[in-house]
């Protein structure tokens, strides 16, 4: 096991160096030239050069590429070519936000999925079937920004509530960011749990259907020992693989509900960034996506081992 | 099991918390600004931007969300007010000799940089010899390119000496891109000082700014409030929940908007007429548009009035190269007879410059702002009425600026800010060598009438020249001016005496007081 997780730690190295390459050709391939967007339809073409020239845009590409990656192997992300602001600081306190942010939105949406999901499978083909499925089918189809647009519009209208303004961290002033987050949160919920409750409908469907379920009831157990005792477990595996490629991508910033609800997550960042050609920032921030989508993919795999003691790696 | 199921998921997600804290910020001063201010009772205004500030060095840095926080921070030599005349900012007052080639300002004195020392006539030496150097690449550079050179003879004067006579260097001078900045400062993105009415506070990149009071600044009784803070909000319909509820106390805010909020308690929308304009732009290098009869027909066959009524929902005014809000320049659209909309005309127009079946074409324009996507919407349909088939293209707002600079466009959707001075509108747009004149347009007798202006003394024979100039540059069509919006903020009740306009919003703001 330990030497299992050494191994994918080791592949992580020519995975970072394929990403670190892809992005840097397809940022630099993307028209549009920071120094001009700083300054803007206005600028003399003197101002472009001279801001190119300080940003350090007029040296080869290889040359840039390499000053990065040197940068990098020593833990350094570089600084932003706009603001001057050193960039793993600033990937690091947005991360930390997008990743509260997420968690909740996550237990939020969990908690309603996979109890509905069960329920439906349970009782399968009845109403509260039809209607669990019929929600599920609405959540999946309704865009989250339409979501947390009515929310915030409808609270702040008809009941005057509006989240606190500033951003403050869990840990910080549980209170005050609990209603910060709890919008974007549910917004983000309501999303991740129709995909979570329909994967764990079918799941429980075809547990159910196991001879060591009807095993399990020919002894004589009532009806919720054996789905919770018996079946959950055994059914947790795809469950828990959709759950972590939700978190592994929604860790990497959800910039429409960042966006609607001014959550300074690191969705923002890297599109701000996108928007500027601020180079090293979105290098630097869609790096550290990667890390952090691969991390939990090998956190799921550990989990799986800990579902089923069948699986050995 | 399922217990330890979850234990261990809140148990991981715990875990995880606190191994990132350490980048978050803790035991912060400002995060409570509120409660703060109530116990002192000193007032803040609370206003919500709808980006971050993209750097704070004013010689550099032309973004607006930059502009509106920097502007507060630094003072120019001069300012404009309300009806846009230039009036003493840091220099009490100037001279202009006789010949026009040497201007002396007086500055006022004891004025204190926030940092405790006094501001001299050495600084905005520097300052000028700051924007003037090719290596700062300052926006204002060529604002100032008949400038020969800068004398500070004691403490409180300053000389500059210039090449030519230039009208329109007093206007420049009240840019804020020619913020007088101390000469110790060596990084202004790093650090932000100033003489203005506000001293940079804190700054929390995608969240706020927060600006204090200058308690030494040396206009008596201003600003009003104790702090502004600019509340980072990049949705609309966050910024409008936000001001109903009162959370924030003034925004900008669309036209569409500014109806919405009509009904509502304890908001007033404030407008006023911008000095922005919407244009059709032409590249009159390109067949078929090298022709002026063809660029003429575009003219008679767009109804500027519906993308008034469309576009802007009837709160825009017609302008030409000079929008209306430069009161005293800008000629009465009256006076440009292809403003009116002739289908027949332009029909005729088109059959004569040998294309009676119209043509194919492409409008370009940026996807980031609806407004230009709507305003290249109406001209295709306006279009399409005289046979010419346009197909648009949006472009991402970094590969627009890259279309607009290559010169090689067909049509292209954009805004332009006419500045205050009728020299910028003008020369810079449109002259052969000006550096905003991607359009490949050349006339000589326009080039000469923008350069005789510029050294003219004479008020009276300056505004002949530039009538004159405004009604070619119209005829010629190198752009078609469209139409000029008028600008909204929603304002709380409890702010009062912010009255915006196209001045500038920081006087609005530094005369804003906020009810306790």
């Amino acid at each position: 096991m330990g030497r299992y997780i050494l191994k994918r730690i080791v592949s992580l190295i020519p995975i970072v160096f394929g990403i670190s390459v892809l992005v840097f050709t397809i940022l630099h391939l993307v028209p549009g030239d920071p120094a001009s967007i700083m300054l803007g339809t206005n600028a003399t073409p003197e101002a472009v050069k001279a801001l190119r020239q300080s940003m350090g845009l007029d040296q080869p590409l290889v040359t840039q590429y390499l000053h990065w990656m040197g940068g990098l192997m020593q833990g350094d992300f570089g600084v932003s070519v706009h603001t001057g602001q050193a960039i793993l600081p600033e990937i690091l306190k947005r991360f930390a936000i997008t990743l509260q942010l997420t968690l909740f939105g996550a237990i939020i949406g969990w908690s309603i999925a996979i109890p509905l999901g069960i329920l439906s499978a349970v009782r399968v083909h009845s109403s509260v079937d039809v209607l669990v499925r019929v929600t599920a089918m609405l959540g999946i189809s309704v865009p989250n920004f339409a979501i947390g647009t009515l929310l915030l519009l409808g609270l702040s209208l008809y009941f005057g509530w509006f989240p606190p303004i500033d951003v403050v961290n869990f840990w910080e002033n549980p209170v005050e960011a609990f209603q910060v987050f709890v919008l974007p949160a549910v917004t983000m919920g309501i999303v991740l749990a129709a995909g979570v409750m329909r994967m764990t409908r079918s799941a429980f469907l075809e547990t159910l259907d196991k001879d060591f379920i009807r095993t399990a009831r020919a002894k004589g157990n009532n009806q919720w020992t054996v789905v919770i005792g018996h079946a959950l477990r055994n059914s947790s595996i795809p469950i828990v693989t959709i759950a972590g490629m939700q978190i592994g991508y929604l860790l990497g910033g959800s910039v429409i509900v960042e966006q609607l609800f001014s959550i300074p997550g690191l969705g923002q960042y890297i599109l701000d960034g996108i928007y500027q050609r601020d180079y090293p920032v979105v290098q630097g921030g869609v790096l550290f996506i990667a890390l952090v989508f691969v991390l939990v993919n090998l956190l799921v795999d550990v989990i799986y081992t800990w579902i089923d003691p069948r699986i050995k790696y | 099991m399922k217990k330890r199921f979850i234990a261990s998921l809140f148990l991981s997600a715990s875990l995880l918390l606190t191994a990132c804290s350490g980048g978050g910020s803790s035991a912060d001063p400002a995060k409570n600004p509120d409660s703060q201010a109530g116990a002192t009772g000193s007032t803040q205004l609370v206003i919500a931007a709808d980006q971050d500030p993209v750097g704070l060095d004013p010689h550099k840095v032309p973004a607006v969300s930059s502009n509106r926080i920097y502007s507060l921070v630094y003072d120019s030599l001069t300012k404009l007010d309300d009806n846009m005349s230039v009036v003493p900012a840091l220099a009490d007052s100037w001279k202009l000799s006789d010949d026009g080639k040497t201007v002396t300002f007086k500055l006022h004195e004891g004025v204190k940089f926030h940092n405790g020392r006094e501001m001299t006539s050495d600084d905005v030496k520097y300052s000028f010899e700051r924007i003037l150097n090719p290596d700062t690449g300052a926006v204002a550079k060529s604002y100032f390119s008949s400038v020969d050179a800068i004398e500070a003879p004691d403490k409180y004067t300053v000389v500059f000496k210039l090449k030519t006579p230039d009208a329109a260097f007093l206007a420049n001078t009240a840019s804020a891109y020619a913020s007088i900045v101390p000469k110790e400062v060596t990084d202004l993105n790093k650090e932000a000082v100033g003489t203005g009415p506000f001293e940079l506070e804190k700054m929390e990149s995608g969240q706020y700014v927060l600006l204090k009071k200058n308690p030494n600044y040396f206009v008596e009784g201003m600003p009003k409030v104790d702090s502004i803070k600019f509340q980072i909000m990049k949705d609309e319909a966050e910024r409008l929940a936000a001001i109903r509820t009162g959370k924030v106390d003034l925004t900008t805010v669309s036209a569409d908007s500014a109806k919405l909020l009509e009904s509502s308690k304890n908001v007033t929308i404030k407008n006023y007429q911008s000095m922005e304009y919407s244009y059709l732009g032409i590249n009159v290098a390109k067949k078929p548009f090298d022709d002026p009869r063809v660029r003429q027909a575009i003219s008679y066959a767009v109804d500027r009035n519906q993308l008034v009524q469309t576009v802007w929902k009837g709160q825009a005014a017609l302008t030409g190269p000079l929008s209306p809000a430069q009161t005293i320049w800008a000629l009465d659209t009256t006076e440009y007879p292809s403003y009116e909309h002739n289908v027949e005309k332009a029909k005729q127009l088109l059959a004569e410059a040998g294309l009676p079946n119209g043509f194919n074409t492409v409008i370009e324009t940026a996807s980031t702002y609806p407004d230009m996507i709507e305003t290249a919407q109406v001209l295709q349909q306006q279009l399409k009425a005289v046979g010419i088939n346009a197909e648009i293209k949006q472009l991402e707002w970094g590969n627009y600026i890259e279309t607009w600079k290559s010169k090689d466009m067909d049509l292209l959707v954009g805004r332009n800010t006419s500045g205050v001075d009728p020299d910028r509108s003008l020369r810079f747009f449109f002259s052969s060598e000006g550096s905003a004149n991607v359009w490949n347009y050349s006339n000589a007798k326009f080039d000469e009438l923008v350069q005789k202006a510029l050294e003219a003394t004479d008020q009276t024979e300056r505004k002949k020249l530039y009538d004159e100039a405004q009604k070619l540059v119209v005829e010629d069509a190198p752009n078609l001016f469209l139409a000029s919006p008028q600008n909204f903020y929603a304002v709380s009740d409890k702010v009062e005496g912010f009255t915006p306009s196209a001045a500038g919003e920081v006087y609005a703001l530094v005369k804003a007081s906020v009810k306790k």
